[in-house]
């Protein structure tokens, strides 16, 4: 893929730009050899592939929870990789990330949870007491609003079910007034009903905020019905790269040729107790 | 056992392998395949054949030669000495039938051998502890007096002040020139007078046998009716002690006028030679009795006062062991630590250190506190202090081993700081547990607490072990309960809030 020579502005525009990224963990395990791609603004990409194909090392690539050995990663031209700590936390600001798991601090409250969010916005000194203004506390209880769950914000945050959770962790993301959400396997927790709702969730804040979503997952299903545009890892490399209408017109054999038997759809409609693989 | 080897097919040779094993235990087994059951018999029997010697070498350590040891410990203690010969001999045979079983086809020995194995380390440890049950049963009314006392010693946790009513007479010793004249009896004032206020004191020859001085008579009045009247008696030099008179300490009862006469043979004192020449003695009645209401009696308050102090002693431990522990565990904890062959250095060297220290007790840390800084409570909490920073660094250590990285790496995509990430996701999860083995370890601090003192390092042990060295079994009883009430109390309390926390 080329660089747009479009305006930022608009939709379709390149937002991120991948070059030649790559990554080798100490113990020697090559986790991503040379990826190259682009993610336009506006876009719901998702990122398919098995277990251990690169999938998490890409995203925490982005955000740099995991420093990439080599390459480039532009956003709007200035390389994050590059940056210095206090660029980066300012980058990190613009990424809301969900995790497979919620990462949630569990014995704090709800609100405690979603205010965390906030943390790349306000001053170390004043998040020493633990305090927040009152303009976040009020952007918290609209994030919790908007994801539903208005009424829990005073509970202990393992005290909600999975789904709940999981609308906590983006109600954390949106505090960040993100331009772009990493979606780490939101939904492998969660039960396919569950999982409907959650990515439907993630793509109101996609159409309506018009926040790129970058999602990895692992359902034939779920990526024909949310995926815009579709990248497949497998062994670190992309093996697969397809509009939302070529993915609509994958067979369940092209979808096993980047899965292996592994492959699976939810089946929402027909699975009553399914869940994770 | 095993059973890999029955699989094998290999030549057996049950005659062979029960010959072998007569002669070195084991080795017909090893013969079958079965290797580790070999070396654990002749390991076991080695050691049993070594452990019977020593002991037989203490029963009869004088004899010169092996036979004369074995026959004088036959005559001390035969039926030990049969008990373990014919176990040996069980063993050594059994092992031999078991070489040859092992060795026919397709069959396997029996655990049998390796039971009496172990009856026989018993019987040898039952007479290396010095187990005696028949001591044990006959002298267990030994046991009472003590154990009574300490279950029930609340009559010595009360007393009564004491009123002391006295009255005296000079006495003139060994003369009879220039005699003391009695004083004059007051009105309402105890009084005694001597008649005559002379006499020659009671003397020891040279086989140890008293030789009667002579008998004065002692009137007294104006004393408490009724009352028992200790009669005392005051050399020259000042010291005192209560004469007896057929082998009884000398004391009358007040009749109901409070007055007494008494018949006195002057006691026997030894006089040094510097004290020669007229000499003056006193003869003194006393009463006794007791006023006002029932008080706390000194081993009372002093066990409460040294209960508070123990409690405090646990508690500046726990104290100082926190403020120390803290940075020491995040030393010690693997996650932190696995950055740079440095930190893991750093790792290897803090948990080793703190392996040594928690390895030695308190009481034995409490020894060498003693020695640096003196006897009494600081050392107490200095010993406790150092096992202290030990045990929680290494619970605390673990707690931050066991966190989730879930939440920082969710804290630190929000583009929070290190500061930030640390309040926000790491605090949060080891609140808990650090409160949790904090307050375990304040628990453990007092109890060890009340036993520190024993060695010299303050609190109520040092006064338990001080009364149970003085029999005052009471005194002891009192600390005792104490003890077990403050311990179980804080049992209790501790379970309540760590339950309320985790």
């Amino acid at each position: 893929m080329s660089k747009t020579e479009k305006n930022s502005f608009f939709k379709g525009a390149s937002m991120l730009e991948f070059k030649n990224l790559r990554k080798v963990y100490p113990d020697g395990t090559v986790a991503l050899k040379r990826v190259s791609f682009t993610v336009e603004e506006g876009e719901f990409l998702i990122i398919i592939g098995l277990s251990g194909s690169g999938k998490s090392t890409l995203l925490r690539c982005i955000n740099r929870l995991i420093e990439p050995t080599a390459g480039e990663i532009l956003w709007d031209g200035s390389d994050i990789i590059k940056a210095q700590p206090k660029e980066l936390r300012e980058f990190r600001r613009k990424i809301g990330m969900i995790f497979q798991h919620f990462n949630l601090v569990k014995r704090s409250s709800v609100m405690t949870n979603v205010l965390s969010g906030r943390l790349g916005y306000v001053s170390p000194g004043s998040s020493l007491l633990y305090r927040f203004s009152d303009k976040d506390k009020k952007k918290a209880l609209d994030a919790l609003e908007m994801a539903g769950i208005t009424d829990q914000a005073h509970k202990r945050a393992d005290e909600l079910s999975g789904g709940q959770q999981q609308r906590v962790g983006i109600a954390r993301a949106l505090m960040q007034d993100p331009k772009l959400i990493l979606a780490d396997e939101p939904v492998a927790s969660l039960d396919p009903v569950l999982a409907h709702s959650i990515l439907g969730y993630l793509e109101k804040l996609n159409k309506q905020l018009g926040i790129t979503v970058i999602c990895s997952l692992h359902y034939l299903d779920l990526v024909q019905r949310y995926a815009t545009r579709v990248i497949g890892l497998k062994d670190g490399e992309i093996v697969y790269r397809g509009t939302a209408e070529d993915i609509r017109k994958m067979t369940d054999d092209e979808f096993k040729e980047i899965y292996g038997e592994e492959a699976i759809r939810t089946g929402a409609a027909s699975i009553t107790g399914g869940g994770e693989v | 056992m095993t059973t890999v080897y029955i699989t094998e097919r290999r030549d057996k040779h049950p005659v062979l392998a029960a010959v072998l094993s007569l002669f070195l235990p084991g080795l017909g087994q090893v013969l079958a395949g079965k290797v580790r059951r070999g070396v654990l018999l002749l390991l076991s029997v080695i050691t049993l054949i070594g452990l019977i010697m020593w002991r037989i070498n203490l029963l009869a350590h004088l004899e010169p030669t092996a036979v004369d040891k074995l026959i004088k410990a036959f005559s001390r203690s035969p039926g030990y000495i049969i008990l373990i010969f014919g176990g040996l001999v069980f063993i050594w045979a059994w092992n031999v039938r078991d070489a040859w079983l092992l060795n026919m086809p397709d069959r396997r020995g029996s655990t049998i051998l390796f039971v009496v194995v172990l009856m026989l380390f018993f019987t040898v440890g039952w007479q290396i502890s010095e187990i005696n049950l028949v001591k044990m049963a006959r002298e267990l009314s030994d046991a009472w007096p003590p154990l009574s006392k300490i279950l029930w010693p609340w009559e010595a946790a009360i007393t009564y002040d004491q009123e002391l009513v006295t009255a005296n007479a000079k006495i003139l010793v060994n003369d009879d020139q220039n005699p003391p004249v009695p004083e004059l009896p007051v009105e309402g004032v105890p009084y005694i007078k001597s008649t005559p206020t002379y006499g020659k004191m009671t003397v020891r020859d040279e086989n140890n046998i008293d030789i009667a001085g002579d008998t004065i008579a002692i009137e007294g009045t104006g004393f408490r009716p009724n009352t028992i009247t200790e009669l005392w008696w005051k050399d020259s030099g000042g010291n005192q002690f209560r004469p007896r008179m057929n082998r009884e300490y000398v004391s009358v009862v007040t009749d109901a006028d409070g007055s007494f006469s008494f018949d006195l043979i002057i006691p026997f004192r030894m006089v040094p030679p510097s004290a020669a020449g007229q000499q003056i003695h006193q003869v003194e009645a006393r009463q006794t009795f007791q006023v006002g209401g029932p008080l706390a009696s000194d081993p009372l308050k002093l066990t409460i006062e040294l209960m508070i102090e123990t409690i405090f002693m646990g508690m500046m431990a726990t104290f100082f062991g926190i403020l120390i522990s803290v940075p020491i565990s995040f030393l010690a904890a693997k996650n932190l630590m696995s950055g740079s062959w440095i930190s893991k250095a750093i790792y290897y060297f803090v948990r080793g250190i703190m392996n040594i220290i928690r390895s030695i007790e308190p009481m034995i840390w409490a020894l060498i506190a003693v020695v640096w800084v003196g006897l009494g409570p600081f050392a107490g909490i200095l010993a406790l202090t150092i096992h202290t920073i030990a045990a929680l660094g290494k619970l605390y250590s673990e707690a931050i081993e066991n966190i989730d990285p879930g939440p920082i790496e969710a804290i630190q995509a929000t583009g929070a700081t290190r500061l930030q990430t640390i309040l926000f996701a790491v605090v949060p999860q080891m609140i808990p547990p650090f409160v949790s083995f904090t307050i375990y370890r304040w628990d453990i601090n007092v109890r060890m607490s009340t036993v520190i003192g024993m060695v010299g390092g303050g609190g109520i042990g040092f006064l338990l072990v001080q009364y149970i060295r003085l029999l005052d079994y009471k005194a002891a009883g009192i600390a005792v309960w104490f003890i077990a009430i403050t311990v179980s109390i804080l049992d209790y309390v501790s379970a309540e809030i760590r339950q309320r926390f985790v």
